[in-house]
This record gives C-alpha cells, structure tokens and sequence, in this order.
C-alpha cells in the first residue's frame, strides 16, 4: 500500500504519463524463479518509481519449481514473461507463439560445476561420469554440447548418466554426482556455501565453449504485439526495466537490499543476494535491452545441434522483434 | 415415466434452440449431450442384452467428444488443454517411451513398493495383535509416517537410496504402511468372541486358529486396506520422481514435458497412470471377489 501512495506522489511529481483518466496501466510480469537479485532490475523499477513514471502499474509474479511461465503467459495469467531462450523457442514451436521483445541478459550464467578429484579436466572428460541436471527446460543448453561433443547421454562407459535433480546441490555434495549444473549467481556459491573451496572444484561456464544460449529474455504473446496498445506499454516497461537495470548495477549492494525487502518468503540472505547481485551485473553489463542477433543466432545454432532429440527441429520465424527495443530506446 | 422423458427432451430442444440463438458453438455442444443421453435413457429402458455395457461406453464418449468438440470449437490453446485426438496421436507415436516409462515407475518403482509396504503392514498387524505393548506403541509411529508430507520424504529419500526406483519404492513403502496397517488389525480383530471360543475348544494353537479362522474373516478389511493403497502406490511414485530421478519415468516425463510444453504428452501419460491405476485396482477387486465369495458384500442380488 505503501508503494501505492509513493507511486501516486510519484507520478504527480513528475506529472506523469498516465492515461489521460489518470489510472496507470497494467503489465503482469511472470518471472522464471522465485523473488532473488536474479530479477533486481524489474524490483528496483518497480521501488524506484521509474515504472510508475511510465504510467505502469506493474505486477511482479514470483515463480517457483513448477512453474512454466510460458504456460502461465498463455493461460492469461501474465502479460508478459521472463524465460530462457531454448525453452521459449521449444514452447513456440510446440504451438505457443511467443516473441522476445527485449534481452537484458547478454550473457549466460549457466555452468557445469564438477569435482576436481573425479578425474574431469575437460568437457571430453563427461564421457562415463555422472552429471545431476536440472531440466523443466533448463536441460537443452546441456544436451546440445554434449550431442556436439559427441558423448551420448544414455550412460555406460563412453556416455554421460544423467540424473534429472532437484534444484539444490545435494547430488553434488552427496557425491551422488560428479558433475551439476550450477548458475555463477546462485547454486554455484550454494556449493562454495557447504563448505567446499573453490580449489576443489572444475568449473565449465557454457560461455567459455560456445554453446551457451541467452537466458532471461522477456517474451509476450505474438497475438498481442499486433496491438499498438499493448505494443507502446511493452515500449515504456522494457525502457522503464533497462533502466532499473542500469541503476542496479552501479548499486549492486542497494539493489539487492531492495530485492529483500520484496522477498515474501523470506528465505533469501543478505550475504547471498548481494553476491548474487555481483554475479548478474556480469551478465547484464553492456546491454540495453536489444537482443543481439549473433546471440541469437548462435543459441539456435546450438539448440539445433541437439542431436537424435534437437530441442527445436527447425530454425524458428519471427521468434525476436525490435519494435519494442527501438521505441524503449528512442526516447 | 414416458411423459417425463418426452418433457425433458422438449424442454431440452427448447433450451438447445435459444442456445443456437446466442452461441452456436454451446448449443451443438448441449445437442450433442442431449442427444446421447436420450440415447442413454432409450437404451437403459430397452432392457437390450448389451445395454449394461453400451451405457457406460457411451457416456464416455460422449465426454471425449464434448472435449474435442470444446477444443475445437473455441479454439483452446493446445498448451492449455489438448484436445483427446491430439493426446491419442501423441500416446500412438510415444508408446516405446511410454512403455519404458511404465516399467520404470509402476512395475520398479510402485508395484515393489506396494509389496514391500503392504507385507510389512500385515506382519506389523499381526505382532501388533500379539502384544499390548506395541498396539500402545507402534500404531501412533505408524500413523506419524503416514502424516509425513511426501514433498519432505522424497527428496530425503532420493539423497538416502539413489536417483532410481529404490528410492521411489521407498516413498511408496511410507505411503502405503500407515493404511494397510490399519485395515489389517481392525481386520484380525473381525471375528466373533463366540467363534474364537469355539476354536479354542476345538483345542486349535494361534496359528491353527489365525490361518483357519482369523485370517479368512480378515480378508474384507486386508481387501479394502489393499484397494485403498493401489491408488497411493502409483501416487507416491509418480510423484516422487519430480524430485530426482534418472531420465525415464512416468513423473520424470510429466515434470520435463509440462517444461516443454507438450502438453499432449503429459496427457498421454496422465492416461497411462489412469489404465494402470483402473487395471490395479480392479486386479485386486478380482481377486476379492474370488477369495471373498462368502462374505455378504460379495452376494448377487
């Protein structure tokens, strides 16, 4: 209530861009995990005002391990989703069209983090060991590079055993596993957190091999984006998000107490998000929110390359656009 | 009774007329509905031979094509609810992963567990019957492991057992303890003081008399506690595996297809785990019927 009234004082103060009737507009905002410095750019917008500068009333969804958002996006229930590319593009081509109107992540925070003592010095090493992956979608990345590199992932001796994890790291610190998937931001440091030295450990950034997809993109419905309406509030969102972006990078520290005190569940730490915080202004840095179309290129490139089981069978159509990005951008 | 019929049917073609005035689509779908169940009525009225097959099949169908008709004619996303002829294309052209995934979670994973499960709770039941001490005792630790939510035993049994069925298997074991136990002692408690004196003047030892005597008229409540835990196997195992498993399963597929949207294939697997919870359970309801016969629930009208 309180954000409500700040919100109001904000936007008489800078008299605003509201409609003329003077109610703001609406934008549901599905996010692709629960409340963390992941998203700091939309909840510093949304706590500095800039949204409510943009005559935005915006609605910030948490997800959760179950939640898909591109089936939340389709069922209505959010305007506008944040989603990693390869999973987007398999919910397209699985008949949802969905469209990336903005790509604040220009780089991937996924990794495989590995045991040092298992042996593994290179990606050629996986064959034979053990590898705990996420999947819900976060999958793809991981078996493309691996169909690229030739290693089957049915198990046996020249194949990686994959083992579908929760998302925590225990399998890696039961030893159930040589190898996790990690994200640099989050699980990565959960490891580190348990007690492990980082001497111990083999990292592999996805990065660093050529095979990493975009994450974190935000997509809306193609259907919607046919409406000028919905296509200037989509504009002023994703200008009045790079924004809260930008202030959270030269704030990390800020940016992740504000991410704290929008965290409902109360699960999250200091000491975590504002390391986290540090972590995703690496990704984020040097962006403006338009997608870069090698990236995009070379996510489709990798996700075709999925082998036996390629995540999208065709290169997609339509699947990006810059209106969105150019009209942020141009004011 | 005839006239009440032919005024539900006018009153029925009434409502499917305004209907057709305000949405076309609802009133096909209300004609249709309308049609078969006049069909129904017809048909159970008639006495036909076949009618006590023909009716439940047709109300069936009737609800798939009210489904597709729904999907169809209003253009449901197909993320949302695929329609039935969808589902069926995709359980035609998945049936080998779907046959591995059967295997894996029912026949590893549910059907071991059940076992295991169920043995424990009878011997449990029948030390339970032979001691005060642990009726006191056991059956409130029975009752606590039933009240375990399965979102907290399964990821803590996947890190004790393993990624594979053993630890699914484990869940199950949890699940179906607590009921079954249940069951079993209200059922070696069924019989009649009057028949156990007579038992024992026939000088029979405990198990002369538990195996000729207590265990048969157990056998309804060891039925019902049976039945009951078919439906909580398949649960438990479905849904343990959204917490680790390897890349096969029935839960697995569903928690990776929801991911990738193909919402067809999840149905297909919805509908794999219906046919086996249907064919499980009346597997057991068959075997009652063969070893319960005398019991009055079993008598023919």
């Amino acid at each position: 209530m309180r954000k409500l009234t700040l919100g109001a004082a904000a936007l008489l103060a800078t008299g605003g861009v509201a409609a003329a009737d003077g109610h703001a507009d609406e934008v549901n905002l599905q996010l692709q995990w629960v409340t963390q410095a992941q998203f700091a750019g939309y909840y510093v917008a949304l706590e500095n005002g800039y949204y409510d500068e943009e005559g935005l009333a915006v609605n910030i969804i948490p997800g959760g391990p179950d939640i898909a958002p591109p089936q939340v996006l389709a069922g209505g229930g959010a305007d506008v989703m944040l989603n990693w590319m390869p999973s987007a593009l398999a919910a397209r081509e699985s008949g949802l069209p969905v469209v990336n109107i903005a790509q604040p992540f220009v780089r991937s925070g996924l990794m495989l983090t590995c045991w040092a003592d298992s042996g593994i010095t290179a990606p050629e090493d996986l064959a034979g060991a053990t590898v705990a992956h996420w999947f819900f979608g976060n999958e793809y990345p991981f078996l493309s590079w691996m169909s690229q590199l030739g290693i089957g992932v049915e198990g046996g001796d020249d194949g990686v055993t994959l083992l579908q994890a929760g998302f925590n790291v225990d399998p890696l610190i039961q030893r159930q596993a040589d190898c996790m998937s990690t994200m640099t931001y989050n699980e990565y440091w959960q490891v580190i957190d348990a007690g492990v030295t980082p001497e111990e450990l083999v990292t592999f950034r996805y990065e660093d091999y050529g095979v990493s997809t975009l994450e974190d993109g935000i997509w809306a419905l193609e259907e919607n984006l046919e409406d000028p309406d919905f296509v200037d509030r989509m504009a002023r969102f994703v200008r009045a998000s790079m924004r809260g972006w930008q202030w959270a990078v030269e704030n990390p520290d800020e940016a992740a107490m504000i991410v704290l005190d929008y965290d409902e569940t109360g699960a999250q730490t200091e000491e975590h998000q504002t390391r986290m915080m540090g972590e995703i202004a690496l990704l984020v840095e040097g962006g403006d929110g338009r997608l870069d179309e090698e990236a995009y290129q070379r996510t489709v490139d990798t996700l075709l390359a999925g082998g036996s089981d390629p995540v999208i069978s065709a290169a997609p159509e339509g699947a990006f656009t810059h209106a969105i990005t150019d009209a942020a951008l141009a004011e | 009774m005839m006239r009440r019929v032919g005024l539900g049917a006018g009153l029925g073609v009434l409502v499917v007329v305004i209907l057709a005035a305000l949405d076309w689509r609802l009133a096909a779908m209300v004609g249709v509905w309308l049609g078969a169940w006049l069909l129904n009525v017809a048909l159970s009225r008639s006495g036909a031979s076949g009618a006590r097959l023909l009716v439940p099949l047709i109300f069936g169908l009737t609800l798939l094509t009210l489904w597709e008709m729904a999907v169809r004619l209003y253009g449901i996303s197909p993320v949302i609810l695929p329609a039935p002829s969808a589902i069926a294309a995709a359980f035609a052209a998945n049936t080998d992963i779907l046959w591995a995934d059967f295997v894996q979670t029912i026949l590893k994973g549910a059907l071991v567990g059940y076992v295991i499960g169920c043995g424990a709770a009878v011997l449990a039941a029948l030390a339970i019957d032979r001691s005060v001490f642990l009726q006191k005792g056991m059956l409130p630790v029975g009752n606590f492991i039933a009240a375990l939510p399965i979102v907290g035993t399964a990821p803590i049994f996947v890190m004790w057992f393993g990624f594979g069925p053993a630890s699914k298997a484990a869940v199950v074991v949890a699940m179906v303890f607590f009921p079954m136990l249940v069951n079993a002692v209200q059922g070696l408690k069924a019989s009649d003081q009057m028949q156990r004196d007579l038992m024992h003047t026939y000088a029979a030892s405990y198990w002369q008399s538990l195996l000729k005597l207590r265990l048969p008229t157990a056998l309804p409540f060891l039925f019902n506690g049976l039945k009951i835990c078919t439906t909580l196997a398949l649960i438990g195992a479905i849904v343990a595996e959204f917490f680790g498993s390897p890349t096969v399963g029935m839960g697995f597929r569903i928690k990776i297809e929801v991911g990738r949207l193909a919402m067809d294939v999840v149905w297909a697997e919805i509908t794999v785990a219906a046919l086996a919870g249907s064919g499980f359970y009346g597997l057991m309801a068959l075997l009652e019927k063969q070893l319960t016969f005398w019991h009055p629930s079993q008598r023919k009208a």
